[in-house]
């Protein structure tokens, strides 16, 4: 989103509260959607539940399409569209609700930091295996992506999309990179968050923020999606205290708002559980 | 003793052990590590043994060029930054490595290398002028050409063009980043307390060209300036781990001015003027040869044999 629209559109937020049918669009949940649009799209539905903003789910094929910015997930609130954590986060606060008002500035710093940490190497691991494995890419990411069309379309939009990923691998420097060493990182990367979170219930000790919706999201999504090896997962599984921090934001923030609110909606938002 | 680590960086200037963000990474990290290295400061990447800079040449492993890399070779080999950090360290240098890598060197790029008036200007010039002929004339457009096409595929964004949208929103992330990262240093000496780590070198590499390269579109200059602490930090580990350069500063900041003046290359200018009369005369005398005006005749030849006459007429 632009500086200005954003501007703009937070000027608006303000005014307005939050409405009753705000709705969030992603890619259809069975067939359609890969594993790190669903990870982001698991992040805003967790961190809109942290704030205690009720939005409907809503699958379409065509989502990436309809997104302002080309990325999923986005929400639709009122007469405003939103598209990514980073800009939804500040929409909400112009609205009023904010998970990290309670930080100091060093806190706050490191908050967004960490976040970057996920952006940077977690996301980016997963586009990788995704897009860059090639067992992976021809058996789960390209019939998965193109399914919605029909031939010759989706052979056509799968590979530009593989060739348009591919082409960022390199310019990012990880093109040259084995699947071992992407391994690797995301070891790296969850032993420094599970360094961070250490003992704590969130990590920013009672409180939990936009980090923990973020980090909640990838975690969560990657333990519980099947690919062609299990081995992503397993690097996550070796560090206790994340997978009881994933258990711990699904019982909290999913299993009882869904015991107290109607199910119908709660069913659509989050795939398999973890237990 | 192993033979010396050999490292291939980008030349200095400005008062910088180097010019680039990433060699000056490297070198920063390698002085705090105490690391032996035997530096080549060279300003032609194809002499360096992976054809780009910076480079680290080990005996038994190959050489390397990413900074995350060279930093790990050089921990191999006991030259270790981060050994007093705690684990909860480490995390956090990592975090904050990422948020300079998505946050502060898209910005950078952008300003280097992409803003007309400071890649003109500056960036260009600087590389034109300091990689040997002829690879001057294709090298700086060809990382031009690379950066831009980094900054679309990192934006997601293929018809991205430069402009005031793109740079309000490149600027709007740094400056943020700047004034986190300001925050998070507080009134400390390093990032993590009185020694310094690998964080310490990557927010060095990347903020002291900032610092000491003077931009005529200097946004994210102005932001630092405002930043007492990162500015203070930056001036510290060039006074500190870099005394020759930092002394050698401000003589070239004098000949930098003169360079910056109307009467700027008074001898290149002078030499470039006769170099462009010897072109055109050469130019109009080419041309008046081959259309036929000038002709030159081989008289002894002629009166010998007559059909050279024919020969030259092919020619023509």
């Amino acid at each position: 989103m632009s500086l200005a629209a954003e501007a703009f559109v937070s000027q608006m937020a303000a005014a307005e509260p939050w409405p009753e049918n705000a709705t969030l669009y992603q890619p259809l949940r069975e067939d359609q959607i890969l594993l790190s649009d669903c990870a982001s799209s698991l992040a805003v539905q967790a961190y809109l539940r942290m704030c205690g903003l009720p939005v409907r789910v809503c699958c379409r094929a065509n989502a990436e399409y309809m997104s302002p910015s080309g990325k999923v997930p986005f929400i639709h609130v009122g007469n405003q569209v939103v598209s990514e954590l980073g800009p939804i986060v500040q929409f909400t606060k112009a609205k009023g609700h904010s998970l990290s008002d309670g930080l100091d500035d060093v806190q706050r710093a490191e908050m967004k930091a960490y976040m970057e940490l996920v952006n940077n190497m977690l996301l980016t691991a997963e586009l990788y295996i995704q897009w860059c494995d090639d067992t992976t890419s021809s058996e789960i990411t390209r019939p998965r992506y193109s399914s919605p069309y029909s031939w010759p379309l989706n052979h056509i939009l799968a590979y530009q999309k593989q060739w348009e990923v591919r082409r960022k691998m390199n310019a990012i420097g990880w093109a040259g990179k084995t699947l071992e060493q992407v391994y690797e990182d995301v070891s790296q990367c969850c032993q420094a968050l599970s360094q961070r979170l250490g003992t704590q219930p969130y990590f920013f000790n009672k409180q939990p923020t936009e980090l923990d919706a973020l980090v909640f999201g990838h975690l969560f999504t990657i333990l519980t999606t099947r690919l062609t090896s299990d081995e992503l997962s397993e690097k996550i599984k070796s560090y206790s205290n994340l997978l009881s921090f994933c258990r711990r934001i699904e019982q909290t923030y999913f299993e009882e708002q869904d015991r107290d609110g109607q199910s119908g909606t709660s069913q659509l938002s989050k795939g398999p559980s973890l237990i | 003793m192993a033979a010396p680590l050999q490292l291939y960086c980008w030349r200095g200037d400005h008062g910088l052990p180097s010019v680039d963000a990433d060699c000056l990474t490297v070198l920063a990290y390698a002085k705090f590590a105490g690391a032996p290295l035997k530096v080549h400061k060279i300003t032609n990447p194809w002499r360096s043994p992976t054809g780009i800079l910076p480079a680290l040449k080990t005996r038994e492993e190959g050489s390397f060029s990413q900074p995350s890399k060279i930093i790990i070779q050089l921990r191999k080999q006991k030259y270790n930054a981060d050994y007093d950090l705690s684990a909860k360290e480490c995390a956090d240098t990592l975090a904050f490595v990422s948020l300079l890598e998505e946050k502060l060197l898209p910005a950078l790029i952008y300003t280097h290398w992409v803003d007309a008036k400071n890649y003109v200007d500056v960036t260009r010039r600087w590389y034109a002028e300091n990689i040997p002929f002829p690879l001057n004339f294709l090298l700086p457009n060809r990382i031009h050409g690379r950066q831009l096409e980094r900054l679309r595929l990192v934006r997601g964004d293929p018809t991205l063009e430069p402009g005031e949208q793109l740079e309000k929103e490149l600027y709007h992330d740094a400056l943020e980043c700047m004034t986190l990262l300001s925050q998070r240093l507080g009134s400390q000496k390093f990032f993590f307390g009185d020694s310094p780590s690998s964080l310490d070198a990557y927010v060095f590499g990347h903020l002291a060209p900032l610092l000491k390269i003077k931009l005529p579109n200097g946004k994210l200059q102005q932001h630092l300036n405002s930043l007492d602490n990162l500015r203070q930090f930056c001036t510290n580990i060039l006074v500190l781990y870099f005394p020759s350069e930092s002394r050698e500063a401000p003589a070239k900041k004098v000949s930098n001015h003169a360079d910056g003046g109307d009467f700027d290359n008074e001898p290149h200018k002078r030499r470039n003027q006769i170099l462009s009369v010897l072109f055109a005369v050469g130019a109009m005398l080419g041309y008046a040869f081959l259309s036929g005006i000038i002709t030159i005749k081989h008289t002894p030849a002629r009166l010998e044999e007559p059909h050279v006459d024919e020969e030259e007429e092919e020619e023509d």
